[in-house]
């Protein structure tokens, strides 16, 4: 049968599910403001420790102050995109059985919850995106790229979002393999903010630790987009990142795809 | 070949052994023990298009596991089933195009989205053309009764309004084949008319084939022109529900109006028939318990005429309900079933 080529019929059903969650996420303002603040209040916190850190010193690990407040709105825009929200949703379905009702639907699961994170994003993270870009663009002393880095910046940042994806994906369909999700979750989040540059800027690593975290898919959360916006290659080289950045995006669906469907032998032998 | 043809349907489910205690818990860590809880044992079936079956059977007989296989959400152990030519397992996706399901312990409504958006993103999922769509959705509103909780989540819905909502949802896309599992349960009854209403309607005007796990023996009354029942795995009955009555129905009361009567030649003449018990007996009125396997109507009837003069006599039948509960209380069994093979209508489930 040629179930291959009816399949993938159109992107109606995707798109419907990404409009429902975009609408979902404002009908949950308040987990909207709730999560910004939180996020905000860490972003001050940030800044409060960096500025004492970098107090009576004009450079560490090569960069400088300007250039650290700019990579910690950087890190802050990239974190936002991708909400704690949409992770816990993905692992909650598994844990509370309701993935059966998906085996139920017509759809692939991996695009649905695409779909979803996506809706979700375009609200929550578009939202903090426009307003940080306001403060960002009103305020003095923060950095601002070059037009074509600009749009290389932009492009990384989409790609950024397909990479945390993947790790999200597949750290919720983890939860099969282990009852405590929670755990796996946080665990999931320890990694993705060390080795993705979110916590402290890859340069500050020591240098062994330095070359691990380039190798792995985390650097193309926060490290990559920052790098093209502080201007810290060129645009071919940012080009190159971002290819970097899109080769693991397609690896980690990938390996989305073969894990969902191991998962959903466990479903489907031992019952959902 | 039939519309639904299962063959040989076997499911077996790994249960964890734990022992009770901390101790059992740490010892579960080390070394995983396991039974093989056998949930489906080699079920044959066939249901042609079209056709309402009740499939019946006490708590853990494996009903929802045999609708879960056909649905394609659970592998069978062993054993094939084939869905208008699909396999639903290995064919998951294509066989969700042509189902609908609902599992009344679960809803498979979204948590956070009104019901009418939920119905417009099935539009969306199912690709259900817009005339259909509305057509459906508005004859649905109707029957259900939905008008008044539209516009609320899934969250907010009492368990009547939710259940109809998931049967509503079920049947948008107009399916060709509907698996029910306990769609009535815990309902009352307004409810559970309008739903039996929905699904008789549904499977009138398209055809749509109904297969239906209930404990509610009006569901199957109502809807369901075949019944089949399964116990520890096992069919052990398959035909209609007429058929079912007069297969099990073996005890009958006849009661009797009397002129006069001989009552001590009459408790003489019950000492020599077998399983005849009296229910009342007096110069008037005489109720005979009967077993309509040891012994005829007309046998007692004519035991009671020759010691009395009898004006008037009537037979009550048990009702159905009570009838199927004995069957899978194991009250009555297929072993203890004298040949009367013309009253059984339908094929025999094959036993093992
Ligand atoms: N996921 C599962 N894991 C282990 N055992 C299960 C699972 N699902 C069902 N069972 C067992 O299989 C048997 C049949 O269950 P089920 O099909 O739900 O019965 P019914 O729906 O007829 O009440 C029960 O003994 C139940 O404990
Ligand atoms: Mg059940």
């Amino acid at each position: 049968m040629n179930a291959w080529l009816r399949l993938p019929r159109s992107w109606r059903a995707y798109t419907g599910i990404a409009t429902r969650s975009m609408q979902n996420t404002l009908a949950y303002r308040l987990s909207y403001v709730v999560n910004f603040a939180s996020s905000f209040v860490l972003l001050i916190a940030m800044y409060a420790l960096w500025s004492a850190i970098y107090a009576g010193r004009d450079e560490l690990a090569g960069m400088s102050w300007t250039q650290m407040k700019t990579y910690l709105i950087i890190s802050f825009i990239s974190n936002s995109l991708l909400s704690y929200y949409s992770e816990s949703r993905i692992s909650g379905k598994i844990l509370d059985g309701s993935v059966s009702a998906d085996l139920l639907k017509p759809l692939d699961f991996q695009k649905a919850r695409l779909a979803e994170t996506l809706g979700s994003t375009v609200i929550e993270g578009g939202l903090t995106a426009i307003l940080t870009f306001i403060v960002v663009l009103s305020a003095s002393g923060i950095l601002k790229p070059d037009f074509i880095h600009s749009l290389l910046f932009i492009l990384s940042v989409l790609a950024s979002l397909m990479v945390k994806f993947g790790i999200v994906y597949m750290a919720g369909l983890l939860c099969f393999w282990s009852t405590g999700s929670l755990g796996i979750v946080w665990a999931r989040m320890a990694v993705t903010s060390l080795f993705s540059g979110a916590l402290v800027p890859l340069s500050f690593f020591p240098d062994w630790l330095e070359k691990l975290a380039l190798v792995l898919p985390f650097q193309g959360i926060v490290h990559t987009p920052a790098a093209i916006y502080l201007e810290e290659v060129s645009a071919w080289g940012a080009l190159g990142l971002l290819a970097v950045q899109c080769v693991w995006a397609c690896v980690l669906w990938l390996c989305g795809k073969l894990m969902w469907s191991w998962a959903v032998r466990q479903i489907t032998i031992h019952g959902g | 070949m039939s519309f639904i043809e299962i063959r040989q349907l076997t499911k077996q489910f790994r249960q964890a052994v734990k022992e009770p205690g901390l101790a059992g818990a740490v010892k579960h860590l080390f070394t995983q023990k396991y039974v093989d809880k056998t949930a489906v044992a080699g079920i044959d079936l066939d249901i042609e298009e079209g056709e309402t079956v009740a499939y019946v059977g006490p708590n853990g007989a494996g009903k929802s596991t045999t609708i879960k296989m056909l649905t394609g959400i659970l592998i069978p152990s062993a054993g094939t089933i084939s869905v208008g030519g699909i396999d639903p397992y290995r064919n998951r996706m294509e066989n969700a195009r042509t189902i609908g399901a609902v599992f009344g312990q679960r809803t498979q409504l979204w948590w956070d989205i009104p019901i009418s958006e939920t119905f417009s993103l099935l539009k969306d999922i199912y690709e259900i053309p817009d005339a259909q769509y509305k057509r459906n959705l508005d004859q649905f509103i109707e029957l259900l009764g939905m008008e008044d909780f539209l516009h609320l989540t899934a969250r907010k819905l009492s368990l009547g309004q939710r259940m109809r909502a998931d049967l509503a949802a079920a049947l948008l896309h107009n399916p060709r084949t509907v698996y029910l599992d306990e769609p009535t349960i815990g309902l009352d009854i307004a409810v559970k008319q309008r739903i039996r209403e929905f699904i008789r309607a549904s499977n009138k005007e398209h055809g749509t084939t109904v297969m239906l796990t209930t404990h509610d023996l009006g569901d199957i009354e109502d809807l369901c022109n075949r019944l089949v029942i399964i116990d520890q795995g096992s069919l052990i009955y398959d035909g209609t529900l007429a058929a079912v009555k007069d297969r099990f129905a073996r005890e009958r009361v006849i009661h009797f109006q009397l002129q006069s009567a001989d009552l001590p030649a009459l408790r003489e003449a019950l000492d020599h028939m077998p399983k005849v018990t009296a229910e009342k007996l007096d110069r008037q009125h005489v109720s005979l318990r009967f077993d309509r396997f040891h012994i005829t109507a007309s046998e007692v009837a004519s035991a009671v005429m020759r010691c009395g003069e009898v004006v008037d006599f009537r037979i009550d039948e048990p009702g159905i309900e009570h009838v199927i509960k004995q069957v899978y209380e194991g009250h009555i069994t297929l072993d203890e079933q004298h040949a009367d093979k013309e009253t059984a209508a339908g094929t025999e489930a094959s036993r093992r």
